[in-house]
């Protein structure tokens, strides 16, 4: 049986992803009293943060940092291109609403 | 089930070696239907998150109520779940050397991180709803209900997931004799939790968790083994990858200053 | 081969096990597609009430008595919903699919096979619940298969929007579930259970349309799932999701600040990529019965794949051209508008490979043959009304008419129909051991496709003179009275073309007992359900894995002892 995630069961990494997952999280709160950036400012800064502590969790929690790369690939990009296509569809009319003015 | 089943999973699970190609994904079949399963789950998540941000943009006023303890109380939570998958997937790698003794413990440690979230949620919605926050309505900007029935959508999705994992947990865990405990804590908590609150009633869902999961143990009875614990452990992190965004976008963005 | 005796080695015995809560994919099929058949006729029976109702409105009709317009908006909604999801999602993909996607592949069984249990008993769930909504208080809902709020969120908003509006959104999140369950099967099986030598380039082009509609049901309905969640908090929890302000009977309702909008957007986000999970299966079906029935290999296999993954892929980004009139952002619109013609692409590249591959065989003019001519009839003639469809400035005047009813009716709903019945006729001999009756076959098939071209197409003149759809009577508008000989005229198309249907149910019937005995490869195709016994057994191949030396559409191979080459035939057979 073909294991490809037999490699990598070093325990060190695990207890340094926790921690930087422990620290990001830190970091998300302070921005989050501090308001050191406009608020849409800080939307990207904590949803920049919360993607890179998914990636953490996915690549390294979830493994598939260490599955061959067809899984890999296709499955953070159908997933994740679903989320860029709505993006760009769902948000200019959600701020349109606002501009028109219709409640 | 019959043993055609069994040895049917067997030949499934681990693959008859040379009989057929190459798994294209490079893994056994659960794994990849784990990761299937999950990528449609962030989908689910994902909508309820749009539908979220676009109500949020929609909506200017907006309001900011979270105060300290609120905030407080869940980046706990937030840790909580954060050293519940470190604890899941130390149970992985004892599920991989063999160690059963030491699988249960990790699976357990996860599972108790995983109550503790679900209490201190349950406290946060408690507070909230005592204040007047319902999904229709909220005392701090009454021309956005919007506000409340976002915050009780995704946060109970997510709280229902978190209960579901545990189960799951359990389950892989325990097996039959976790049935029991569940059955206890869902009697328990029916009659603990006064008759007012809404997890009077949230508490039946572990009463059809347990339901399933005899129904699940009765057709598939087997002792699990290290695939089980990991593809569980893929569910279970993926909750926890969920909370990563609602934190942020639902609490974090409506901190009170 | 397998001998007898290996054959039922494992089966289950008891009649329960066997034939009810049975774990064997080909039981399973066999369950979606008589599922289905109910459901395709309950549909049927509602459109046919529909026609009359809009030719005779005071018609008093046996068992039913006299349809009110608000029944009309019922007979609608159930009749989209019930086609759409119990009809043509449920049986190509889980009825044919269920059946011989694995054994097309060589594998003795889904990957999951509890899980494929689970997933048609929860589609049988759903379907009750549907059905269950006829009954209940008020009726089945007004607010059509797309469930458009605020009709759809406002609970007094008629009065099918009561109970019976809440089963209709609770059985769609039941069948989103159980699309979920066989969707992650279906993709699993065909990543890790293909036969040795079944590499992707040798699945059959019907494994791949499986395949790909797996995939897109598996990234459409979550997102269809949640929606769902919230419409129902929407009703029965006060929440203001997708409801603004809104008066209903003068009264002021509680919501506000909600986007009907936004129900549209993960609506059809789902709804477009269901379009292609239904017409998909209905392509490849028609792939493998044109290169079978023609002789000839296919014309661009590879190309057929392409065409279907982008077919797949651009699936996901068109959903707003549904959305024209609907207030969208104007540039959202100008995008979707461009994507949607792209996919003219690849539909262009599957019609010419379907002709090329007709072009110049021995066509043999078969039941399955004439059918899957029919899908590219029906495909090609449904499938010009798009690009008009996809320009917003046209779909201003044609937008909510008939013509978008004629449109999405010839190439979603009778086309996918023609790839089932294409499918029913060529692969019932191995479901079934026995041969359908091939001249009530033809006869079904002219009456159908005559019909069909009778109802439809002049529903896209009804559109162009501004006819609206989800219109109970047209004698209160000048202009539009005028256009009702030409709805008589369609209503009576449909009661003949629906009555015709009554012999595809004899054949089935009468063939599945009576009918001439088949043999193992009746119509001398290549792929791997006509290498084992007929009806297979319980693991498929009898204890063997085939081991496959060709590719799907072998036919006519230079040097080759016989017009075609199986695909498990040893390598020698073909002159490579």
């Amino acid at each position: 049986m073909h294991d490809a995630a037999a490699h990598d069961d070093s325990k060190g990494q695990y207890f340094w992803v926790w921690g930087a997952l422990l620290v990001l999280t830190a970091v998300e709160v302070w921005l989050g009293y501090r308001q050191i950036f406009a608020p849409v400012r800080m939307l990207e800064a904590l949803m920049i943060l919360s993607v890179i502590k998914s990636a953490l969790i996915v690549g390294y929690f979830m493994h598939l940092k260490f599955e061959i790369a067809l899984m890999r690939w296709m499955i953070v990009i159908s997933v994740v291109g679903c989320f860029i296509i709505m993006y760009f569809f769902f948000f200019p009319d959600a701020d349109r609403i606002l501009h028109l003015g219709v409640k | 089930m019959a043993d055609a089943t069994l040895q049917h999973d067997a030949a499934v699970g681990h693959g008859l070696a040379g009989a057929y190609e190459a798994p294209l994904f490079g893994a056994y079949s659960k794994k990849v239907g784990m990761w299937l399963f999950l990528a449609s789950d962030s989908l689910t998540f994902g909508a309820l998150l749009f539908a979220f941000s676009y109500n949020r943009i929609s909506n200017p006023a907006w309001p900011t109520p979270f105060a300290v303890e609120s905030i407080t109380n869940a980046t706990i939570m937030t840790a909580c779940l954060l050293s519940s998958s470190l604890t899941m997937v130390l149970g992985v790698l004892a599920a991989r050397r063999g160690d059963r003794a030491w699988t249960r413990n990790w699976l357990l440690g996860t599972m108790a991180f995983g109550t503790a979230f679900i209490v201190l949620h349950g406290l946060e919605w408690t507070h909230l709803i005592d204040k007047g926050m319902t999904p229709f309505a909220n005392p701090w900007a009454p021309s956005v209900p919007q506000f409340g029935g976002t915050f009780f959508t995704l946060t109970g999705m997510h709280m229902l997931h978190v209960t579901i994992g545990v189960i799951y947990l359990g389950v892989i865990a325990f097996r039959k004799w976790f049935l029991p405990v569940l059955a206890a804590i869902w009697i328990a908590g029916y009659f603990l939790i006064p008759a007012d609150n809404v997890f009077h009633y949230g508490i039946h869902a572990l009463g059809i968790g347990l339901i399933v999961s005899a129904i699940i143990l009765f057709l598939k009875p087997k002792v699990y083994d290290a695939h089980d614990v990991e593809v569980s452990g893929l569910y279970w992190h993926f909750v926890d990858l969920v909370w990563m965004f609602i934190f942020p976008l639902v609490y974090l963005m409506s901190t009170k200053i | 081969m397998a001998t007898p005796a290996t054959i039922h080695a494992h089966a289950p015995q008891g009649f329960i096990r066997k034939y009810i809560f049975s774990l064997d994919h080909k039981v399973i099929g066999m369950q979606y597609f008589f599922l289905a058949l109910t459901a395709v006729f309950v549909g049927m029976f509602l459109s046919l009430l529909m026609r009359i109702h809009m030719v005779w409105p005071a018609a008093v009709l046996p068992l039913v008595g006299e349809i009110k317009p608000e029944t009309y908006l019922s007979l609608l909604t159930m009749h989209g919903t019930i086609m759409v999801f119990f009809v043509l999602t449920t049986a190509p993909q889980g009825g044919f699919g269920n059946y011989f996607l694995p054994i097309q592949i060589g594998a003795p069984d889904m990957a999951f096979p509890v899980l494929n249990m689970l997933s048609f008993w929860t589609t049988f769930v759903a379907f009750v619940v549907i059905i269950a909504a006829f009954f209940v208080t008020g009726g089945a809902p007004l607010h059509g298969w797309t469930g458009y709020p605020p009709l759809s969120a406002v609970q007094s908003a008629g009065p099918g929007e009561g109970l019976g509006a809440d089963l209709w959104i609770t059985s769609i999140a039941i069948f989103c579930i159980a699309s979920l369950m066989g969707a992650l099967n279906f993709i699993t099986t065909t990543l890790d259970l293909r036969a040795k030598g079944m590499s992707l380039m040798r699945m059959p082009l019907t494994v791949w349309s499986w395949f790909i509609t797996a995939i897109l049901g598996l990234l459409a309905f979550g997102v269809l799932l949640s929606a769902g969640i919230l419409l129902l908090m929407d009703r029965n929890l006060g929440t203001s999701f997708y409801v603004p302000l809104i008066v209903v009977n003068g009264q002021v309702l509680g919501h506000k600040g909600g986007s009907p909008l936004l129900w549209q957007h993960l609506f059809w986000f789902f709804g477009h990529p269901e379009v292609y999970i239904a017409i998909l299966p209905g392509m490849g079906v028609t792939s493998q019965i044109l290169s079978t029935f023609s002789r000839k290999p296919i014309f661009g296999y590879k190309a057929m794949v392409y065409a279907m993954l982008s077919i797949g892929l651009f699936g996901f980004m068109v959903w707003g051209h549904h959305m024209f009139m609907s207030g969208m952002s104007p540039y959202s619109a100008f995008a979707f508008s461009i994507l949607t013609m792209c996919i003219g692409v690849p539909s262009a590249i599957k019609t010419f490979n379907w002709l090329g591959t007709m072009h110049k065989g021995r066509i043999r003019f078969q039941t399955p043959m004439l059918y899957a001519i029919g899908f590219v009839s029906l495909f090609v003639s449904g499938g010009l009304s798009g690009p008009f469809l996809a320009q917003p400035v046209l779909d201003i005047q044609l937008h909510d008419t008939y013509f978008v009813v004629g449109h999405f009716h010839l190439i979603m709903g009778v086309a996918a129909i023609f790839g089932i019945f294409a499918a029913t006729y060529y692969w019932f001999p191995k479901m079934f051991g026995r041969m359908m009756n091939e001249t009530l076959g033809r006869i079904h098939f002219f009456i159908t496709l005559a019909g069909t071209y009778a109802i439809f197409m002049p529903m896209h003149y009804l559109g162009m003179a501004g006819q609206t759809r989800r219109y109970s009577q047209f004698t209160e508008v000048a202009y539009q009275a005028k256009l009702i000989p030409l709805q008589t005229f369609i209503t009576y198309a449909a009661i003949i073309t629906i009555s015709a249907q009554l012999i595809f149910v004899i054949n089935l019937f009468w063939s599945m007992f009576k009918g001439p005995k088949a043999s193992d490869n009746p119509w001398q195709s290549t792929t791997l359900e006509w290498t084992t016994a007929t009806p297979p057994p319980h693991d498929n191949f009898g204890g063997v894995t085939p081991v496959v030396n060709h590719g799907p559409y072998e036919y006519a191979v230079p040097g080759a002892p016989r017009d075609y080459v199986m695909q498990t035939d040893p390598v020698s057979a073909s002159a490579h």
